[in-house]
């Protein structure tokens, strides 16, 4: 079984690196931690770097997780090489890119691109946001499936998440105490459904809802609150329509022997309590 | 003479924000607001429509009877009542003896009706009626109670005399000359909102939660109901607000997190911006009394 430890960071492509950069800083919030030609590094917590945007093609779109060592991670190579997953091991050049001493990728069953890395740096200076979003983090992912069903059989048998709620056949899936680090959405082919970012309070939730609006960033869903992870959220648009979230309160998992998951129905109230509507258009 | 007022008055007479008198024209689409969107129970009654928010008889009256709308407040008992008057004729405010009608309309044993200098009609009343019944709303908006109000006041000066010297209430804090007023633990029971004119700015209902807060942002959204102020926080006081659109140009507040604050308490001035009245960042257009003459 191949043992996520946690989410290691995000890669984008972006057709306009300018751009991004004016949104992850002044919309978004997160510190600029490095800039190369083609490429900004950008920090969320204490972590060298959460999120890479390089110029070229959105559809580029990566999740790196990390494992424990690199004997796991050549555990995980022959694991995902018997399932006909084929493995990519990074070069030195590449590993570099990410910040990490080792890393192999792959594809999920359903075309998402995957990474596992070893040894993801970390910062000695702490992290200094560039707004004041009241940023604590890079949290989880969603991933567009599919087939739930294969994906999240793929997620709980090859690897080593397990199921926190369901809602519909959507698995919200975690890989430590986190509520969910990896959420599937239903979708038409592989892709980032969003980057969620957590935040200090509710404060902060609404601070960047009346802030980003008056940026004229669309608001696609929210302010609002998940009933299966109980977090407050706010989905807006980054450049080239990816998706992010700020959320707060997400619920630990305290008892992992005895948790079941939750069976919440296909509905709008299963994602919002409050009411808030989604428009989002993928 | 102001001096020898507040020595002679025990700490706070006041006890209690009792009920809103809102005076309508058209009472059923006020009746239907209150229950539909506000929420509230009503109380069968022959005269008037009443609504209950808490374990109270009534927290809201909407009467057709009346010119101008009226709050009420509980006062401790006969004697601070009494002394209560002395002094409000010693510093030449009008106040009358409400009659056994009146009071009976209140749902109150003994009432006394007082102008500020605004021109506000407060009641300041004796023994109003609880109810035995426990409160069942009409629909889930998580109402606590009636908490607060906020009013007009074209001569805040001369209010503040009212409320603080007279009354016994205490100012918590202000933003810009909007005054926060307290008479029991609750940062504020009344606002004082400068204005060219008399009235309610708002009438507030404690709700259970942020959820509660934010439930009815949507809810209310859906019925094409005005919003006017928030989804909010309000700095001095800590709570989170929804302020919107109800019959006849009165404006509904729903609130969750009003600090609790101590006697010692010294009142903090805060600057007239719109940070200061919600510093999530959102901004009210429709009601000059929540903006600052600079922003209007």
């Amino acid at each position: 079984m191949i043992e996520l430890k946690d989410l290691s960071y995000v890669r984008l492509g972006v057709s306009d690196l300018e751009d991004a950069e004016s949104f992850a800083t002044k919309g978004l919030g997160l510190q600029v931690g490095e800039r190369t030609a083609k490429s900004l590094y950008l920090r969320s917590d204490d972590r060298a770097h959460t999120l890479c945007y390089s110029e070229g093609d959105p559809g580029d779109q990566t999740v790196g997780f990390e494992v424990d060592d690199e004997g796991k991670l050549a555990a995980a190579s022959t694991t995902l090489d018997a399932l006909g997953h084929p493995v990519h091991i990074g070069t030195a050049t590449e590993c570099s890119q990410r910040k990490v001493k080792a890393f192999i990728g792959f594809k999920d069953p359903t075309g998402n691109r995957i990474e596992l890395v070893v040894r993801p740096e970390r910062s000695g200076k702490r992290y200094f946001a560039t707004r004041d979003a009241g940023i604590t983090g890079f949290s989880h992912v969603g991933l567009f499936t599919t087939d739930p069903a294969r994906d999240e059989r793929f997620w709980t048998q090859v690897c080593n998440a397990r199921v926190s709620d369901r809602i519909g056949d959507i698995a919200l899936m975690r890989v430590n105490a986190i509520h969910h680090t990896v959420a599937l959405a239903p979708g038409r082919g592989p892709g980032i459904h969003h980057v969620n970012h957590q935040v200090e309070s509710n404060d902060d939730v609404l601070r960047s809802y009346y802030h980003l609006s008056g940026q004229r960033v669309p608001i696609v869903f929210g302010p609002g609150r998940h009933p299966t992870s109980g977090a407050r959220f706010l989905y807006f648009l980054g450049p080239d329509q990816m998706v992010f979230e700020y959320s707060v309160g997400v619920d630990e998992i305290e008892d992992e022997d005895t948790h079941r998951p939750r069976q919440f129905g296909f509905e709008p109230s299963s994602l919002c309590m409050w009411g808030a509507k989604s428009v989002w258009q993928r | 003479m102001t001096l020898n007022i507040a020595a002679t008055l025990p700490r706070s007479p006041l006890i209690q924000l009792c009920y809103v008198r809102l005076a309508v024209r058209q009472p059923q689409p006020a009746a239907a607001f209150a229950t539909d969107v506000l929420g509230l129970q009503p109380v069968p009654d022959k005269h008037a429509l009443l609504f209950r928010s808490d374990h109270r008889y009534h927290t809201l009256c909407l009467a057709t009877d009346a010119a101008t709308p009226s709050i009420g407040i509980e006062i401790a008992d006969e004697n601070a009542l009494g002394r209560a008057m002395e002094a409000l004729d010693r510093e030449g405010f009008q106040a009358r003896e409400a009659t056994a009608e009146e009071c009976a309309r209140r749902f109150v044993r003994r009432c006394t009706i007082v102008q500020d200098a605004t021109g506000n009609e407060i009641d300041l009343v004796l023994r109003p009626a609880q109810s035995g019944r426990r409160y069942f709303p009409s629909r889930d908006a998580g109402i606590t109670g009636l908490q607060n109000v906020g009013l007009r006041s074209r001569a805040l000066k001369d209010d503040l005399r009212l409320w603080t010297t007279i009354l016994g209430a205490h100012v918590s804090d202000r933003a810009g000359d909007v005054t926060y007023l307290r008479f029991d633990q609750k940062h504020h029971r009344i606002a004082l909102y400068p204005s060219h004119r008399p009235g309610i700015v708002y009438v507030g209902y404690g709700v259970e939660s942020m959820d509660a807060i934010m439930q009815s942002n949507y809810f209310v959204q859906e019925r094409q109901i005005k919003i006017v102020h928030g989804p909010g926080r309000e700095p001095a006081s800590g709570q989170i607000f929804l302020r919107f659109e109800g019959p006849e140009g009165y404006v509904f507040s729903y609130g969750y997190g009003l600090n609790d604050v101590g006697p010692d308490h010294h009142p903090q001035q805060f600057s007239a911006q719109p940070s200061s009245l919600c510093e999530w960042g959102s901004e009210c257009r429709d009601v000059p009394e929540l903006q600052f003459a600079d922003d209007r």
